[in-house]
């Protein structure tokens, strides 16, 4: 007993830094697997603020740019508004209002805080609960995908970007018809990798890459960005396909968040579908 | 008590200058600009490293709230505080620190300054950016990481000794 309490005492400086430091590195490995302290985000109130505040004086030198930005895309939309919905009827009938049902909501948002530098980048954005987000929702902006909820509060949300090291977001390379998971190094904001592409396949310089909409979290034919490159892969008959993203990480402001209405009905779908141990996606 | 306020302003103006300047300065190719550490190496000579340690754990929370780094900050200003005595003590002159004097580049003159902040700063961002990449198949862009960053923020540091002191001197 007597040469515990000594040990104690002699290591007293170290140990008080080792649990502190146990607590550090736990917050940080939990929080990146497994979102549930809510302290320590800036989806927390306090943070949430100062970055409202933060926002508010940006977004003054931004008006005119967003307005631009918004009426092209109110232009955009209205050319194809039957776009977004689910078609119920498969050409037999046409009958007004029933034969399609809405699948898809969106909800507009701001990005209050966001960063690029970082191996994983989280963005904040200013609705939350309030508005119905939900964890796994997905988000993206006029110029491309930006990410999928990570983490809510009552008036904040904390997303997941693309540029983060496991986003593994399904992609589809237009026109061929290609599919594979988008991934990020943590080096350059502005490329990401679709990786494990046989090296067989002709995939054209620029050719377009959207979602693929498999996982309910984006509809399917968001822009993702254009193949720029094909990296070989040493060893291997496989190509990484460099994609540069079409929406600039470094000034995104206005964005969208993806509600999908039909994923309850998905996911229980799927459900009964025996599967294999690597599911893709969170 | 004089004492204790001024370290209370310093601690929140080097945590504001961190999150809403430092963190949104984002040049590139691996510099990044982390000023924390600055505060704990002014710290006067006598603070007691529990107290050293308690102010890292601390700041680094308060930082990691508001950037989402979820205890990355926190844990490696803790390393630091752990550290600074073992530091200070390897590089100590002859006789011992004088009390009196405080550890900045005026009071200690520049090749110490230069020996302990150096080695702290650079096993700090070492520790920094090993937790924040995680993996050891990236090590070239570690040391990019490390080597950048710590000669910018070693730069910055000194600048904002010049900012800082000047005014505690008058005072």
């Amino acid at each position: 007993m007597q040469n515990l309490i000594a040990f104690l005492k002699r290591f007293r400086v170290f140990l008080f830094f080792a649990a502190l430091q146990v607590i550090c590195l736990l917050t940080y490995v939990q929080y990146l697997s497994f979102p549930k302290s809510q302290f320590f985000t800036s989806a927390s109130s306090i943070g949430g603020e100062f970055y409202s505040f933060k926002y508010a004086v940006n977004q003054h030198f931004e008006l005119e740019n967003s307005n631009l930005k918004l009426q092209k895309e109110n232009i955009y939309l209205r050319k194809r508004l039957t776009k977004n919905l689910y078609q119920i009827d498969r050409n037999l009938f046409k009958i007004k209002d029933t034969s399609f049902e809405q699948q898809y909501n969106y909800i507009p948002a701001s990005v209050i805080n966001s960063t690029t530098g970082k191996m994983n980048n989280y963005f904040t954005i200013n609705i939350g609960k309030m508005q119905g987000i939900k964890r796994g929702m997905g988000v993206f902006s006029s110029d491309g995908v930006v990410g999928i909820i990570h983490n809510t509060s009552k008036h904040y949300s904390v997303v997941k970007s693309v540029l983060t090291q496991d986003i593994n977001i399904d992609v589809l390379i237009q026109p061929i018809g290609l599919y594979g998971f988008l991934k990020w190094d943590g080096r350059d904001p502005t490329r990401g990798t679709i990786s494990g592409i046989s090296n067989d396949l002709r995939i054209k310089k620029w050719s377009k890459v959207y979602t693929r909409g498999g996982s309910g979290i984006f509809p399917k034919g968001i822009l993702v960005g254009r193949v720029e490159r094909l990296a070989p892969v040493e060893g291997k008959p496989l190509w990484d396909v460099v994609i540069k993203f079409s929406q600039d990480f470094r000034s995104i402001d206005r964005v969208y968040v993806i509600k999908n209405l039909l994923i309850e009905e998905q996911k229980s779908l799927e459900l009964d579908v025996p599967e294999d141990e690597d599911k893709p996606l969170i | 008590m004089k004492i204790i306020a001024q370290q209370i302003f310093r601690f929140v103006l080097f945590v504001l200058l961190q999150v809403f300047i430092f963190n949104q300065i984002e040049i590139g190719i691996g510099i990044t600009l982390l000023l924390c550490p600055l505060y704990l190496m002014l710290l006067p000579f006598d603070t007691n490293v529990f107290i050293l340690m308690i102010l890292a754990f601390l700041m680094g929370i308060s930082v990691d709230v508001m950037s989402d780094t979820y205890g990355l900050h926190a844990s490696s200003l803790l390393l630091f505080a752990y550290l600074r005595p073992i530091i200070f003590n390897v590089f100590s002159p002859r006789e011992g620190y004088d009390v009196l004097k405080s550890p900045t580049i005026f009071d200690m003159g520049n090749t110490w300054f230069l020996y302990t902040f150096g080695t702290l700063l650079l096993i700090y961002l070492t520790w920094f950016f090993m937790i924040e990449i995680f993996s050891f198949n990236k090590i070239g862009y570690l040391l990019q990481k490390v080597f950048l960053s710590l000669i910018f923020t070693y730069l910055i540091s000194l600048l904002l000794q010049v900012f800082l002191l000047r005014k505690t001197t008058k005072l």
